[in-house]
């Protein structure tokens, strides 16, 4: 069953007098649990089919269905909703908040959907924490962790918030190779765990092994493996 | 509300240095403000509640007979007390009595204001304590006014026996005019010296009131002013003094008389009429004269009787009338001889046993044997044609709202020419309202200074702002990745400006705090001086508000906040995924 559902995706972007064709009708289909990699070059277009599934960013022609919304129809506040409950974000340089700790930033999200009560809240950042290996680590600053285990703690931040797609743009650009493994098997393992779709972008050929759908993309346009 | 509140706290710390200096400029504008309010507001409670209190009480009412200036004097002081004192928040009622003297010293001379103060008057120990500190003796005591061992002992300022060269235990004699226009001379001894600061207060010389009042001429029944003081002054003196304004309506003033002429007598009702041109007019087409002249009726001797009267009395034009009446505060009757100008047909709005005085005359035979309150006297129906023409027994004077309309009144009241007493009821706060306009151009200079230093610092607030948001456009996109809504967002950054002037506005009300008391600690000798006037004991006088502080810091908040408000709604705008993908 299809969580997200792209027809003729189109994205321009005005660059002076001309407009930039970053997507060119991108048709696209991904299932409920899909550990899925777009790959392709860079420039290619990955980071903006990311951005417009993750509906930080608008398309300028086509559809886009995500978890059964037609994204393209939906004013921001809708949009902020549906990026809170059913999206889950991992960033290439982590983005955790500076001024939070560990166990804070994990809490962010659920704290931002105000549906759980403090105590459920902290149970929940705990445990996801614990699965992503940093309970020792749960008072400290991002400042005092190391790359990879800031991606840990953003994994564990994406999936707080049980959503239904975890969207990861090049989450291993910023780590050494044997931490990006590490990243990666630990997405792979939160996938299988909490069943939640996995979409992640690199241009790394290295990573695909992890992957169980792969759709590459170039000059704005893609093609499923 | 709290995840928003703890991120813009936590953001505020974490730029230490750019805000703690931006802290410390706003914090320097709101020393600033407090410290000029304060000794500003300092000024005005000076003024009002340690000069002018004293001086004019808080509430006034004043007595000028014959609508005269310096004739301050009200026959009936019982009975304007009463009134007022049922009067809800007044706390204390007392005479005033004051008199402008030449004093003579040991070999000098000066002018000196004696001021009847009462001190058998029961007052509360708040009233104590600022009496003792806006007059501090250090000589004598105020207990040894009453001491009647000695003649007419009186307190006098530090300077002014130094001037006139008196110690405790000398005489001063006092040469002065009364309300009458009558020289009179006194001899007063000096059983206390008080130290005073303001240069105004010096040349006054307490004198305990009984004695005043004898110096001067008042019988005990009879005052020059009443002064109150009331509950929450500043709010409540205007509606106070209204109110004791409504009850202060007067009634018509009359004489009910036993009148004879020869071996004829007959029980009168003697009223005054008003002489002014209009009055006169309206009387004019009222009186049928049957003998003697409308002209000679109206004259400022003038006496109208009726022909029923006439006909008891067996009189005519030009005869005199004898009136005699008990009187309410002498035990002997008054006996007063009138000339009767005119004798008219009876009026069917009018007894037959009326006699109508002309005011000039009437009041002077009124307040001067002030009679017996008779039920049974004759008084014109209040809708009739004498409403208006007949003598009221005072003229209440209009309220005033400030010092200009005050002046213009008493000024009026110098033209006019009134027959009878006047009753002005005035607060310190109108007949002073310079002094508060004072306070208020003090206050809009010193507001609109450092308007323009916070205008200045807002400008930082704004470049703080926009180089923090600039700073955090990433962290900004995350958030609203995350799921933030725009108004969270702009909330965060308003949440940090509001506390930031906060913190910084508490700082500077501290710093204003121990500003005002380090600068309160010195001591100036400006006794010769009239800025003297604005110290207490010597040193500055700050009077701090908590609703003053309140509102200049709400108000700097306010700007800040609005100032802030739009970068904050910037950055809220921001596209989630430009934001993300912006580099320093």
């Amino acid at each position: 069953m299809s969580i997200i559902e792209i027809k003729g995706l189109k994205k321009d972007y005005p660059l002076g007098d001309t407009k930039v064709h970053a997507l060119r009708g991108v048709d696209l289909s991904i299932n409920e649990g899909d550990f899925m990699s777009i790959i392709g070059p860079s420039g290619s277009g990955k980071t903006t089919l990311l951005n417009i599934i993750g509906c930080i960013d608008f398309a300028t022609e086509g559809s886009v269905m995500v978890g059964g919304h037609e994204i393209t129809a939906l004013n921001d506040r809708q949009i902020t909703d549906i990026r809170l409950n059913k999206i889950g974000f991992i960033f290439q340089t982590f983005n955790l908040i500076p001024v939070l700790n560990i166990i804070e930033n994990v809490e962010f999200p659920l704290l931002l959907m105000k549906k759980h009560s403090a105590s459920e809240v902290r149970k929940r950042a705990e445990k996801l924490i614990s699965e992503v290996g940093l309970s020792e680590f749960a008072r400290h600053r991002p400042a005092e962790l190391s790359g990879g285990q800031r991606q840990r703690v953003a994994i564990a931040r994406a999936l707080v918030t049980n959503p239904d797609i975890v969207l990861a743009d090049e989450p291993t650009a910023n780590l050494d190779s044997v931490t990006g493994d590490q990243i990666l098997s630990l997405m792979r393992e939160m996938n299988k765990i909490e069943k939640t779709t996995f979409v992640f972008s690199t241009h790394d050929q290295n990573v695909l092994k992890y992957a169980n759908n792969i759709t590459k993309i170039k000059d704005g346009r893609c093609a499923t493996e | 509300m709290k995840l928003l509140i703890t991120l813009s706290l936590r953001n505020l710390f974490r730029q230490k240095r750019r805000n703690i200096l931006l802290g410390i400029a706003i914090a320097l504008g709101v020393t600033i403000l407090v410290l000029a309010n304060s000794f500003s507001q300092g000024i005005s409670d000076i003024m009002f509640n340690k000069i002018m209190r004293w001086v004019t009480g808080q509430v006034t009412v004043r007595f000028n007979e014959k609508g005269r200036m310096n004739r301050e004097i009200f026959r009936d002081k019982e009975r304007v007390m009463a009134l007022i004192k049922n009067t809800p928040g007044v706390l204390e009622a007392d005479e005033g009595a004051g008199m402008f003297c030449r004093a003579i010293g040991n070999g000098k001379s000066d002018n000196i204001i004696i001021v009847g103060v009462n001190t058998s008057l029961e007052i509360t120990e708040e009233t104590k304590k600022e009496l003792e500190d806006s007059f501090r003796l250090i000589e004598g005591g105020w207990k040894d006014l009453e001491n009647p061992a000695i003649n007419n002992p009186v307190i006098v300022s530090e300077e002014k026996a130094r001037f006139l060269n008196v110690k405790k235990g000398d005489v001063i004699r006092v040469r002065f005019r009364n309300m009458f226009g009558q020289d009179q001379a006194a001899r007063l001894t000096v059983s206390g010296i008080m130290k005073n600061d303001n240069i105004f207060m010096q040349p006054v010389v307490f004198l305990e009131l009984r004695n005043a009042k004898l110096i001067f001429g008042y019988k005990p029944y009879e005052t020059a002013s009443l002064t109150l003081k009331v509950k929450d002054a500043v709010k409540n003196s205007a509606a106070i003094a209204d109110s004791i304004h409504a009850k202060l309506k007067p009634g018509v003033a009359v004489i009910h008389a036993l009148t004879a002429r020869g071996d004829k007598s007959s029980v009168a009702d003697v009223l005054g009429y008003r002489s002014d041109e209009e009055s006169k007019k309206k009387l004019s087409a009222l009186l049928k004269i049957k003998s003697g002249s409308v002209e000679a009726a109206l004259k400022k001797d003038g006496v109208v009787i009726f022909n029923t009267l006439a006909g008891a009395l067996k009189v005519k034009a030009g005869d005199e009338i004898k009136i005699g009446f008990a009187r309410k505060f002498e035990e002997t009757p008054a006996e007063k001889y009138l000339k009767v100008s005119a004798v008219a047909a009876d009026n069917p709005e009018l007894k037959g046993n009326v006699i109508l005085v002309n005011d000039e005359k009437f009041y002077d035979i009124y307040y001067e044997n002030l009679p017996k309150p008779a039920p049974e006297a004759f008084i014109p129906d209040k809708d009739g044609s004498w409403a208006g023409l007949v003598s009221p027994e005072w003229i209440l004077l209009e309220r005033t709202a400030n010092t200009e309309e005050a002046k213009k009144k008493y000024i009026a009241l110098g033209k006019k020419k009134w027959k009878g007493t006047t009753i002005d009821v005035s607060t310190m706060y109108e007949t002073a309202s310079d002094i508060m306009k004072l306070e208020g151009v003090l206050k809009l200079i010193t507001l609109s200074a450092v308007m323009v230093l916070f205008f200045i610092i807002l400008l930082g607030v704004v470049n703080t702002l926009r180089m923090t948001i600039r700073e955090r456009t990433r962290e900004i996109g995350t958030i609203r990745a995350i799921g933030m809504q725009k108004n969270d967002v702009r909330h965060i950054f308003i949440l940090e400006t509001f506390f930031l002037t906060l913190f910084a506005s508490i700082a500077g009300i501290a710093a204003a705090y121990i500003s005002m008391w380090l600068l309160s600690q010195i001591t100036f000798k400006m006794s010769d001086n009239p800025m003297g006037m604005l110290l207490v004991n010597g040193h500055l006088y700050f009077l701090p508000t908590f609703t003053g502080i309140a509102g200049n810091v709400a108000l700097i908040i306010l700007i800040a906040v609005v100032t802030a408000y739009f970068p904050s709604r910037r950055a809220a705008n921001l596209s989630p995924a430009k934001a993300l993908g912006h580099f320093e």
